[in-house]
């Protein structure tokens, strides 16, 4: 019997578990409790995350289409069938008809090499991770306004701040460990003020809670922005000395207008004015809010983190801004360069000097070419040209954005796909290869607070090739000698590519909880909080963000505001909780009461249309229509309906132009809900 | 009961000469200030840690564990065999803490001591020998949300353990709880001790007690009186509920829970295993019955079932004690704040309106 600590493989918070194991047994999971994400606390999925690796669906051997069926075959005759598909795309199509997508939970070492296959081995930029849709606005947000792509906070800011501002994320789904030292710092006396467009377990708890109508949030930070201004809680010394765009910004905050902003959020001026107050006195407030669980416009990342930036809280222990990350490796991939317009270490793809640089290391200059983003491969017109398509630890079927990914998967002359379990995706497959699952991965992510952690395997199955090696016998098919024996070689080169992971080694990692980046030779300790060390002059960029207009609205016939909701249910179809039995209950426990899905609506709204629940309803945009059944409940705000992502009938029938356009929290769908005859 | 003393040094004989019946399970330090049960080899005898804080991960596993196959089922033609698979491995539990004893016993009585026997926890059971540790230091043993002291089962366990050690300072003292236990009271590094040894237990016992006071106490009378009564009010109950993030870790990390699901795997064609994996009253899917209604809907329903099947008297009755050992485990792993300690202060104070 062996106990091992390792990282919890759900979202981004990166807490510390111990798999207890016996010779090729996982017998179970319990958290470190002096880990300094989590201390002690884990959720529920952490609890079962030992069924992952114990479920006799894990995948052993490559599967390759023969006839329609996928069929198990050796190593050997699968990876040659790849290569030589491959070789055939890229000469007939050029290599811009290649796409190599990773998700977010491929571990630093799998992301970074299949970056370096698409770039080096096949000369294209085509590499996205999957949840760009969502999360790359928000990466492209704070490296814009913070030149750093990551959390400037860590996640024990929130057991030490005044004051903690949540912004529409529901913590207690996403990231429940964060949403659990939010609790206990309220209960230890600090203040909540949480914004969001339903009541979820932790902004029911919140001192000063908002529940602005779906789309209007600039309003309301405008507002609140306005109200800081007028009260003289803004410091003007620091933006005047750190940020760029100050004074626009503030002449941009002066043009709101506490009484019409609260009329349009549907919230009243004396709580905005409250919230802002609160803010405002807050020795140490704290921001929190999401990389993108929902899909949002920029504008409203960049007017949260305007807010952060007046108080001048940045660099402050218990203050500033926490981005959290859904997924254990989304921060990871990103750093790798799994995006189309970044190599690793979010070198542009058309800075020279950089260029130069990746050259040497590599051998082989990338193209000056910003590549494909997935959303362009699987939601877009299907005009992205992509002929093979390698998807790494990917299921675009399970995500909102995505819901009508199938058209372009049937395009594909190779789908490859490489997955521990045999997801949805699986039916669109020509190749799967199996990847070692949780328990049996070597490798490190990189959390929430940039911290860089090992994931440590406790169970061998000689017979799975890990993903980064396959990707390497791949390169040598192609010409190409990578000298890599374990996942350590590759970190190895990454400290090399990646300037804030020079520091970073696997004997470093061995020590404490990980390594926080930046993590340089200067600072082998790795950054707890970024900006701690004192700032440079003009460092920071704010956004000015102009009054928006009033949507343009169909009509008093259509009073509701419709919004395609991923956060809530977002682990419902994910792959892990899939494939473990209490977790899969739980997720789904919902829909054992509404086995054809639901959308939700206020037992108030409810009541006046003579809607009940469990029983057919009729949405209508000024389009088109749809029946499905309603879930009453007062976890949505009136005038709202929400819909699961996962009820696609739903999605798709409400589709115009694909679902990052509609039906999004900054732009929801105006529709009208009436009860529906059986 | 016969006592015998041992060297500081000599425990790890101890330990060997168990090695030789049994796989023998120890607390060791692991990362930080983690500390874990882990089987004891040749290579880590000399790291056993019996000063530590108590490992998170309850030694009830080892009786009950987070995932057991219980046994495998082959479809054929002629119907459908069974063939259980049980654990019959001899393990010693070394350095078992007071609270955990209390809660195998309540255990024992849950899964033994009345009309159904079950198999698997049994087999586990008559091949587990249990040594448990007096925690006598403030600060490692006894922990931050330690309080054994209210829940009447330690800082020295009564009884319940084959054997018992206690640091007396210069010499432990081993005391046997059960004829099996005696036979390593004959082994030629143990001594007899005479009544300074006995007066230096009472007086380390009682200073130790004294020291909790300083610590986390739980008025457990007050909410068992107030809960078998039902005067706990329903907005105490949805304050409490509120604050449940509905992770599980109350009951998995609980000496004294019992509860589990089961689940059928399949293998290959015609054959599947079934086991039986952790499960918790904080779930929604684990209230919820097969014909869809689910009696505990609301969260503060299904918190207030936890403290009700702890406290409320008719309960005790039925499983023989209180159904918390004061381990202060779910004080550790809860996100809301809302284990057993804070819950018992959280209806005192309302309940009772006491401020202080």
């Amino acid at each position: 019997m062996q106990q091992i600590l390792t990282t919890c493989p759900f979202c981004g918070v990166g807490c510390g578990i111990y798999l207890e194991a016996e010779v090729d047994r996982v017998l179970g999971a319990y958290p470190s409790v002096t880990h300094p994400a989590n201390r002690g606390r884990i959720c529920l999925r952490g609890w079962h995350v030992h069924e992952l690796c114990i479920t006799p669906a894990r995948l052993r051997k490559p599967l390759l289409r023969k006839n329609g069926q996928l069929e198990e075959v050796e190593w050997e005759e699968a990876i040659r069938f790849v290569s030589e598909r491959l070789e055939s795309i890229r000469s007939r199509y050029g290599p811009a008809a290649l796409a190599f997508l990773a998700g977010p939970r491929c571990t630093n070492e799998d992301a970074y090499i299949l970056q370096k296959v698409a770039r080096v081995v096949f000369g294209t930029n085509n590499v996205d991770h999957g949840y760009g849709a969502y999360t790359n606005t928000a990466l492209e947000v704070l490296l814009r306004s913070l030149k750093v792509p990551a959390s400037p906070a860590v996640i024990e800011d929130v057991g030490e701040a005044d004051l903690l501002f949540i912004d529409q994320v529901d913590l207690s789904r996403q990231n429940p460990t964060v949403g659990g030292w939010v609790i206990r710092a309220r209960e230890s006396g600090t203040k909540v003020v949480a914004v969001s467009y339903r009541r979820d377990r932790i902004t029911l708890q919140a001192d000063i809670q908002l529940y602005p109508q779906p789309g209007t949030a600039l309003w309301l930070y405008g507002a609140i922005a306005k109200v800081l201004w007028d009260r003289g809680f803004i410091d003007l010394e620091f933006l005047q000395k750190y940020c760029i765009n100050a004074d626009e910004v503030l002449r941009s905050v002066q043009q709101y207008d506490l009484l019409r902003a609260a009329e349009i959020c549907d919230v009243p001026p004396q709580l905005i004015e409250e919230a802002a107050t609160a803010y405002g006195k807050a020795k140490s407030a704290l921001i929190l809010c999401s990389t993108g669980g929902e899909a949002r416009d920029p504008l409203d990342l960049h007017a949260v983190v305007n807010l952060a930036l007046m108080r001048g809280h940045l660099g402050r222990k218990g203050a500033g801004l926490l981005v959290l990350t859904e997924h254990c490796n989304l921060q990871g991939v990103c750093d790798m360069g799994v995006l189309p317009g970044y190599l690793p270490g979010y070198t542009s793809v058309f800075e020279d000097e950089a260029m130069d640089r990746f050259q040497t290391l590599w051998g082989v200059r990338p193209p000056k070419k910003a590549g494909v983003t997935a959303t362009d491969v699987f939601a877009g017109a299907n005009s992205s040209g992509i002929r093979a398509c390698w998807l790494m630890r990917f299921d675009p079927l399970i995500l909102a954005g995505f819901s009508r990914a199938f058209e372009a998967l049937r395009r594909m002359e190779l789908l490859v796909v490489q997955e521990a379990f045999l997801s949805p995706i699986g039916k669109y497959a020509h190749v799967v290869f199996p990847l070692p699952a949780f328990g049996e991965e070597d490798g490190t992510y990189t959390s929430t607070e940039r911290r860089v952690q090992r994931v440590r395997p406790v169970v061998f199955t000689s017979s799975v090739m890990p993903g980064w090696q396959l990707l390497t016998e791949l390169a040598k098919r192609f010409g190409h000698r990578w000298a890599y024996s374990k996942p350590a070689d590759v970190m190895e080169e990454i400290r090399q590519a990646v300037p804030f992971y020079s520091g970073i080694g696997y004997e470093s990692l061995e020590h404490s909880f990980g390594r926080q980046w930046p993590c340089t030779q200067d600072r082998p300790g790795g950054t707890t909080r970024l900006f701690e060390d004192g700032l440079r002059e003009r460092q920071f960029v704010m956004t000015p963000i102009k009054v928006p207009s009033i949507p343009a609205h169909p009509g008093p016939e259509y009073p509701f505001r419709l919004v395609f909701g991923q956060s809530l249910y977002f682990w419902h179809r994910d792959t892990y909780v899939n494939n473990s039995q209490v977790l899969l209950r739980e997720h789904r426990v919902l829909l054992l009461d509404y086995p054809d899905g639901f959308v939700e609506i206020n037992p108030t709204d409810a009541e006046r249309l003579n809607i009940r629940d469990g029983r057919a309803i009729k949405i209508s945009s000024p389009l088109q229509s749809v029946v499905t059944t309603a879930r009453v409940t007062d976890e949505v705000r009136p005038g709202t309906v929400h819909v699961p992502f996962f009820v696609r009938e739903v999605a798709e029938a409400l589709w115009i132009n694909g679902a990052e356009e509609i039906g999004t929290l900054s732009k929801p769908v105006f529709v009208k809900v009436e009860p529906c005859a059986e | 009961m016969r006592a015998r003393l041992i060297n500081r040094d000599d425990i790890v004989k101890l330990v060997r000469i168990l090695m030789r019946e049994y796989e023998v399970v120890a607390p060791f330090c692991s990362r930080g200030s983690d500390t874990v049960f882990d089987v004891v080899t040749e290579e880590n005898i000399d790291k056993i840690q019996l000063h530590v804080r108590n490992p998170i991960y309850p030694p009830k596993r080892f009786v009950l564990p987070h995932v057991e196959q219980m046994f495998e089922f082959q479809m054929s033609e002629v119907g459908v065999s069974a063939i259980p698979t049980y654990n019959e491995k001899p393990r010693a539990l070394f350095g078992i803490r007071s609270c955990d004893i209390a809660g195998i016993k309540h255990l024992d009585n849950f899964f033994l001591g009345r009309e159904f026997v079950d198999p698997y926890y049994l087999r586990q059971r008559r091949n587990l020998f249990l040594v448990n540790v007096v925690c006598t230091e403030i600060g490692t043993d006894v922990g931050e949300y330690c309080f054994c002291l209210c829940a009447d089962t330690g800082p020295a366990a009564r009884d319940g353990f084959d054997l018992q050690l206690m640091d007396l300072g210069d010499v432990w003292m081993v005391v046997a709880g059960t004829e099996r236990g005696s036979r390593y009271l004959d082994l030629e590094f143990m001594a007899r001790g005479d009544d300074s040894h006995i007066k230096l237990r009472r007086e380390i016992l009682s200073r130790v007690r004294h020291q909790f006071f300083d610590k986390q106490t739980s008025w457990f009378s007050a909410a068992m009186r107030l809960i078998t009564r039902l005067e706990v009010s329903e907005s105490t109950w949805e304050k409490i509920g509120r604050r449940c993030l509905e992770c599980g870790g109350c009951s998995f990390v609980c000496p004294t829970c019992s509860c589990f699901t089961v689940d059928d795997r399949r293998v290959s064609a015609g054959k599947a295993i079934r086991m039986r994996l952790w499960d918790s009253c904080a779930l929604g899917g684990f209230t919820r019955m097969a014909g869809g209604f689910n009696p505990r809907k609301a969260v503060h329903d299904r918190r207030n079932r936890r403290f009700f099947h702890k406290l409320a008297y008719q309960f005790v009755l039925r499983d023989g004690s209180i159904g918390c050992v004061g381990c202060g485990r779910c004080a550790v792993v809860c996100h809301g704040a809302i284990g057993m300690p804070s819950v018992v202060e959280i209806i005192r104070r309302q309940e009772l309106g006491s401020q202080d």
